[in-house]
């Protein structure tokens, strides 16, 4: 069986550490700290879904995501915005995000919110 | 008389006798004293007085006759009606004068005396005839009456300094008080700026005395809304409250003014005149901005590293070794636990900021009501074993609103009543319907609330003085709990008594169509 790739984004070492770990048993998990980075690592790897945190320094979450729903060989890829603030779910709909996941999250939350979007 | 018949006319016939016994009667009857003086016999003496004279002074005739009127006068001579009449009877003139007379006993008696010259065929003065009244009680009256007049200009006079003096008194406070005032009169131009406010705007008494209220500055007070409110002040007696206004004044720059305006009335004198106060709320403004900036940033940095943990204490749960000890069970399971008591409180603060910026957000859908209680209740009851939460009544409702909100309402109320109830072992809920409203109540059997606290405890921060060292918490529990309950058009309550235990009440509204038919 082929694992489903799946992009995770957040600054913040020890969360995306932590994602990678909950997900590395049933997904091909590539981790990428620098918001900088993902828009290249997206074209290049083509993931089946991206967890995206939304406050992230230099290039923000919504950012990237409305700049991969405006290209049209990435735009059907479904993305999660993951967040701690308060308008995150707003910003993250209003970006055209497929999902969001409210920090701190429950692990089994999340495993349901990601496997629901790839299949 | 008989003196006066011998000396001008000793043959008088019969009729002028009777004539004269007749003018003697008729002198006699008068109530007035009338009396005449030989002014040709040196001291003008007094040569005949009627018996209403005798009555007036308490004189007899004999101890009259012969005498200069003066005698009546007694030590009292400095008087100027007497130059008067001095100056009468040596020109030879009529003169009326009121004058202060004794009477034989001593008594005072006001006199006015008319007095006339009798002039014979040469036209010199031979006698003077003198018509007096006893006029006490008028003069009485009238000296009462100055009396009276001169102690009511005393009064007006210190009324009139009294009225200075608390209005200099009162101009003073106006003028020392810490916020600007103006009074404007009914076209909206301004009548008077404390000295606050000129320092506030940077501006003189001549830039605003005296000008539309509209044009100072440049125009930062010409906003439609303003206006309308402003000119309903008089005819509807409505104040204008808390009015804010941002506007780039000049000299001052950019600064939030709050503005309060009301009718003056003065004990129903005049009823056509504002006062404004207005209050520089810019720098007030700015701290809680940033106080509410700081803790929506503090909540959000410390749930990026609870995020991390939490997650890493789930994957622990999960792949604890089949053959652990129960002691490293409940380590992990205790861990488990105080990290969601760390993400509850995190969550507060962030609640307390989205509620202060307007930011709450409820995602209204039906639930069931009495399920959600019974299900919190259980929750709670797991977490304390030590108590005994008894649920009472029912409200069969199915209820439109924040589900999870409602349930951080409840849950806050029960660990409180469990929290400061430390000698106590059971808590109630009790639920039911009024009118259209569900009502739960939670009472615990506690320490309670002094009156004074409970009037504060809805507020945020606020934390009970004596019970702070001895419980944990930040004081902004209860305040979510009333602005969440507010927000679903709900009221949140509490009845205390000292030592004696609580009861937290809270209503919500509910719909006839919501609740379900049994």
């Amino acid at each position: 069986m082929k694992y489903k790739k799946i992009l995770i984004c957040d600054d913040d070492e020890g969360i995306l550490e932590m994602m990678q770990m909950i997900l590395e048993d049933d997904f091909m998990v590539i981790a990428e700290q620098n918001s900088l980075n993902v828009y290249t690592q997206i074209e290049k790897e083509k993931p089946d879904l991206i967890l995206m945190d939304l406050w992230m320094p230099v290039l923000s979450g919504d950012q990237i995501l409305k700049n991969i729903k405006k290209n049209e060989n990435l735009k059907n890829i479904p993305v999660i915005i993951i967040s701690a603030s308060t308008d995150g779910k707003k910003i993250a709909s209003e970006a055209g995000a497929n999902g969001f996941i409210s920090k701190p999250f429950d692990m089994d939350n999340l495993l349901e919110t990601v496997k629901s979007l790839v299949p | 008389m008989k003196k006066l018949d011998n000396k001008d006319t000793p043959k008088l016939n019969h009729s002028l006798v009777t004539d004269l016994t007749l003018m003697k009667k008729a002198l006699d009857a008068s109530s007035s004293g009338i009396i005449l003086t030989d002014h040709l016999q040196p001291d003008n003496p007094i040569i005949y007085c009627n018996h209403a004279f005798e009555v007036m002074t308490g004189y007899n005739r004999n101890e009259i006759i012969g005498h200069n009127c003066r005698f009546l006068q007694g030590k009292d001579r400095n008087q100027e009606a007497r130059l008067k009449l001095k100056e009468a009877i040596a020109e030879g003139r009529d003169c009326r004068v009121e004058i202060r007379n004794y009477k034989k006993n001593g008594d005072l008696f006001w006199n006015e005396l008319y007095l006339s010259a009798i002039r014979n065929s040469k036209n010199e003065v031979t006698h003077f005839i003198g018509v007096q009244n006893n006029i006490s009680r008028r003069k009485k009256a009238e000296i009462d009456l100055l009396y009276q007049q001169q102690i009511m200009e005393k009064q007006i006079i210190e009324r009139t300094r009294l009225l200075r003096e608390s209005e200099e008194y009162l101009a003073s406070i106006v003028q020392t008080v810490r916020e600007s005032l103006i009074v404007l009169d009914k076209d909206i131009n301004v009548l008077s700026a404390n000295e606050y406010f000129l320092k506030t705007f940077k501006v003189s008494e001549i830039e605003t005395k005296g000008k539309k209220l509209y044009d100072l500055g440049n125009g930062q007070w010409d906003i439609a809304n303003l206006k309308e409110m402003l000119e309903n002040i008089l005819p509807t007696n409505n104040p204008v409250e808390d009015f804010k206004v941002e506007h780039d004044f000049p000299h001052i720059g950019k600064k939030t003014m709050l503005l309060n305006a009301y009718r003056i009335e003065l004990e129903g004198n005049y009823k056509d005149r504002i006062l404004i106060a207005i209050e520089d709320i810019t720098e007030r403004r700015e701290i809680e901005r940033r106080k509410d900036d700081f803790l929506s940033i503090a909540s959000h940095e410390l749930k990026t590293p609870l995020t991390t943990i939490k997650g890493y204490m789930q994957m622990m749960t999960r792949t604890v070794p089949e053959n652990s000890s129960d002691k490293f069970r409940n380590i992990v399971s205790k861990t488990e636990l105080y990290v969601e008591r760390l993400n509850n409180l995190i969550t507060e603060l962030l609640d307390v900021t989205k509620i202060q910026s307007g930011n709450i957000e409820l995602h209204k859908e039906l639930f069931d009501f009495d399920k959600m209680v019974a299900e919190t209740i259980e929750g709670m009851r797991m977490a304390n074993e030590n108590y005994e939460i008894k649920l009472e009544g029912f409200t069969n409702a199915m209820f439109n609103g924040d589900e999870s909100h409602i349930v951080q309402v409840l849950n806050n109320l029960l660990s409180n009543a469990i929290k400061y109830s430390p000698n106590a072992n059971h808590v109630l809920v009790y639920l039911s319907t009024v009118s259209n409203y569900i009502k739960v109540s939670v009472i615990d059997y506690g320490m309670g609330i002094s009156d004074e606290d409970q009037k504060k405890i809805f507020e945020r921060f606020y934390r009970v003085g004596d019970i702070q060292q001895k419980f944990p918490g930040m004081g902004i529990g209860l305040y979510i709990c009333d602005q969440i309950i507010k927000n679903h058009g709900g009221t949140l309550w509490v009845e205390s008594e000292k030592n004696r235990g609580s009861n937290f009440s809270f209503t919500l509204p509910i719909n006839e169509r919501e609740t379900n038919e049994i």
